[in-house]
């Protein structure tokens, strides 16, 4: 039963992040106004279908052929409803895209450098020489600090993908000839499973990375503890 | 007025060079319907294959490269050789009918339109016996996935050639329908009383004429960039690869409602015969046709919302305003069986499984069409089972609803009422338990287009009760070609309107002859069969 309320209900999982917990928020008013809208529309649909069966009349019904206040209604409550519903999208889209300044002394921020390639990731951290990296199963591990922004900057070595970290609520794609940038807060400490989500070939089912997120000085201990200046994997070095 | 006409009706003998050579608008539309519909069967158990594949983790039946090729094909073969053809099949048979006229405009374009289709459909077919087999780069084919480095096989190359002839097919085809609709209707039929069904042949029509084109832009460019050093899709050359996604969705998204719009149409032919009633606001559905249409143009981008590269609010906007016509016609269709006389035959139950079922389809394109909810659900289940909502819970749902209600204009024969209803059945069961779960699986984060995934990603059963679903539309499928094999053993025995229809179409015998018509009765609405019926009852067609 649980299985087919969930299957039904298309539930997110709870969010990692604090612009994935604005995007569940969103999804939430969505499906509220979307159950009133199944509600009205099929309500009105199973209440004609079960009062007007033919049977027990069969004479030709009324021939109504419109009703200029009633089509001016239900044209009018949907578009008054999508604005609504657009409104809201504008206001956590705003949030959403939205990346700090890199300059701001009192919120530091933590930038991370991916690379996509068929079929595997490279995170470096500029400013350190650290990198890792690795393709297929189980892929590679990017550790970010929790509670603090953290910017990524998207490259393709080859054809399209896509970053995607599901708990985030969020990707973006990673696309050749451009550099793609958005910024995330994790606000628990945990590991985060990412996949590649734009089909790029042979084993886009086997390119997944782990996100670890941890506090402030285990991150600075992490880092300060890593391979530098390429030492470790090149791309693919990992199978 | 028909008891006559079926005892003058010469037994027809099957002549397959009659067939091959023919520029009657009937049997092109029948050609089309039934070459559209073995595409649909092959289309479909590609699907089942995926679908049993995806039972289980691990790759039981194939590998990752056989997947790729199987969704390929699958995506391919059912937007581009079923849905967009099948609609061209039902608007063959039915336009010059609807407006009273002998044939097409065209009638030798309208062949070569239909031979155009089904070898440019093979060529796609034939990457099965090419080096390499069949394409393995999705049916939108992204560069530089599709370039020649990263997708080797001659399958991909035979994949553009044939789909860039099946767009000349429906481009000739648009041009046919467009031109016999402004050109041959029946003396009274002014654009205000043309069925709705060829109105919204027409919108398609020209749909397809602005829109086609850019696909075969972008199929040319792909080719040139392949097999002849250009470099459109090439960023390390110095192409864009987004350049592609721009022109295949400016192509796409008004190929969504290419597969949608005539199919809205069948609807609002038959729920007003199964409700005794008329279209509720007929002039108000033939406005939210022409306005989806137009919007249709100004919606492509949200299917880039992840790309960076477009601007989100603007695509976020023109999506969801294009909700509102299409509301609209749900609530025509609502309102014309409020206090109707509805009687449940076949077609009709179709055309209700549609509506309970692609107002979630709706839903749920409102949901994607918001940039922040598309970041999380963008290529994943979830689009799959919105497409599927609105192509299979739509389009393929209105088609049987069709099928049921013409058999018996296209063949005299009807089939079985008991037989349609167990059809009907497995698929409204089947529908929900193949594609609910495929929510899910969106919601926690499945992308589409795997091969495989992991036993640990929790998404074992929601796959499997997915399989268990696609199961049961297949069966319906059989359950359908059974009762068409019944009927067509049978002879003959229909009348030429069975079941009090209103267009033109039920004026001519079932089926028609060779020219449609003999007299045409006074054409003083859209429904000039239902006035004739109903006003004039003494009066036959002299």
């Amino acid at each position: 039963m649980a299985v087919a309320a969930a299957a039904v209900g298309g539930c997110l999982p709870a969010p990692a992040t604090s612009e994935g917990r604005d995007i569940a928020g969103l999804y939430a008013a969505f499906l509220a106004v979307a159950a009133v809208v199944a509600v009205v529309v099929l309500g009105l649909a199973t209440w004609s279908l079960l009062r007007d069966r033919e049977g027990r009349r069969t004479d030709l019904p009324r021939q109504t052929r419109g009703h200029t206040g009633l089509e001016l209604v239900w044209t009018a409550v949907p578009a008054v409803t999508i604005g609504i519903l657009f409104l809201l999208t504008l206001a956590v889209l705003a949030r959403v895209d939205d990346v700090s300044p890199a300059d701001d002394a009192n919120a530091p921020r933590t930038e991370v450098d991916v690379t996509a390639f068929r079929w595997g990731w490279t995170f470096t951290y500029p400013g350190t020489d650290v990198t890792v990296s690795g393709s297929g199963l189980p892929g590679p591990e990017v550790v970010v600090p929790v509670g603090e922004p953290i910017v990524f900057r998207l490259h393709a070595a080859d054809v399209v993908h896509s970053f995607y970290v599901p708990l985030f609520l969020f990707k973006r794609d990673v696309v050749p000839g451009r550099e793609n940038v958005f910024e995330v807060t994790v606000e628990e400490a945990g590991s985060y499973g990412g996949q590649c989500a734009e089909f790029c070939g042979l084993y886009h089912s086997r390119m997944p990375f782990t996100v670890r997120a941890v506090d402030r000085t285990a991150f600075d201990a992490w880092l300060a503890s890593q391979p530098r200046s390429g030492a470790s994997a090149s791309p693919g070095a990992s199978q | 007025m028909s008891a006559g006409a079926i005892a003058v009706r010469p037994a027809a003998r099957f002549s397959p060079a009659e067939w091959v050579s023919t520029t009657d608008h009937k049997r092109i539309g029948i050609l089309y319907l039934v070459s559209a519909f073995a595409f649909f069967l092959l289309g479909g158990l590609i699907a089942l294959a995926m679908r049993a594949e995806l039972a289980a983790p691990g790759l039981q039946l194939t590998d990752e490269q056989g997947y790729n090729q199987m969704f390929t094909m699958h995506g391919t073969i059912m937007m581009l050789l079923f849905a967009t053809p099948t609609s061209a099949a039902l608007a063959n048979y039915l336009v010059p009918l609807q407006v009273g006229t002998a044939d097409m405009v065209f009638p030798r374009l309208n062949a070569l339109s239909f031979w155009l289709f089904l070898f440019g459909g093979l060529i796609v077919l034939s990457g099965y016996v090419a080096a390499g087999g069949p394409p393995d780069i999705g049916w939108t084919g992204y560069p530089p996935n599709s370039e020649l480095p990263y997708s080797a096989t001659t399958g991909t190359d035979l994949w553009i050639v044939g789909l860039a002839l099946t767009g000349v097919a429906s481009i000739l085809g648009g041009i046919n329908f467009t031109a016999t609709i402004y050109t041959r209707r029946a003396p009274g039929m002014s654009m205000l009383r043309v069925p709705v069904f060829t109105w919204t042949v027409l919108v398609t029509s020209i749909l397809i004429l602005f829109s086609f084109p850019a696909l075969t832009a972008a199929l040319a460019m792909l080719l040139l960039d392949r097999r002849f050093g250009a470099t459109f899709f090439l960023p390390a050359a110095g192409g864009d690869a987004i350049l592609w996604q721009h022109l295949f969705w400016f192509f796409g998204h008004p190929e969504v409602y290419i597969v949608i719009l005539p199919f809205f149409g069948i609807l609002s032919e038959v729920i007003p015969v199964f409700s005794r009633k008329p279209l509720f606001g007929y002039r108000a559905f033939v406005f939210a046709t022409i306005v989806i249409g137009v919007y249709s143009f100004t919606v492509w981008a949200h299917h880039m919302f992840t790309t960076g590269a477009v601007a989100n609010p603007f695509f976020s906007i023109t999506t969801f305003i294009i909700a509102v016509p299409t509301g609209i016609k749900f609530f025509n269709w609502i309102a014309t069986m409020w206090r109707g006389r509805i009687r449940l035959a076949t077609p009709m139950l179709w055309c209700l499984g549609f509506i309970y079922i692609f107002l979630f389809g709706g839903i749920t394109g409102i949901v994607l069409g918001s940039p922040p909810l598309d970041y999380h659900l963008h290529d994943t289940y979830f689009v799959v089972a919105h497409m599927h909502n609105v192509l299979v819970g739509g389009t393929v749902f209105a088609l049987f609803a069709g099928l049921y209600f013409w058999f018996p204009k296209m063949t005299g024969r009807r089939l079985s009422e008991p037989l349609g209803r167990i059809h009907w059945a497995a698929w409204v069961v089947g529908f929900p338990l193949t594609f609910l779960p495929q929510y899910q699986l969106g919601a926690i984060g499945m992308p589409r287009r795997y091969a495989d995934y992991s036993a640990d990603a929790g998404w074992t059963l929601l796959n499997q009760l997915s399989t268990a679903g696609s199961l049961l539309l297949g069966v319906g499928v059989l359950v359908f070609l059974v009762a068409v094999g019944l009927a067509l053993r049978r002879p003959p025995d229909q009348p030429d309107d069975p079941w009090g229809g209103n267009s033109l179409e039920w004026w001519a015998a079932s089926p028609p002859e060779h020219h449609n018509f003999r007299t045409i009765p006074p054409i003083r609405s859209e429904r000039p069969v239902f006035d004739a019926r109903e006003r004039l009852p003494g009066e036959g067609r002299a």
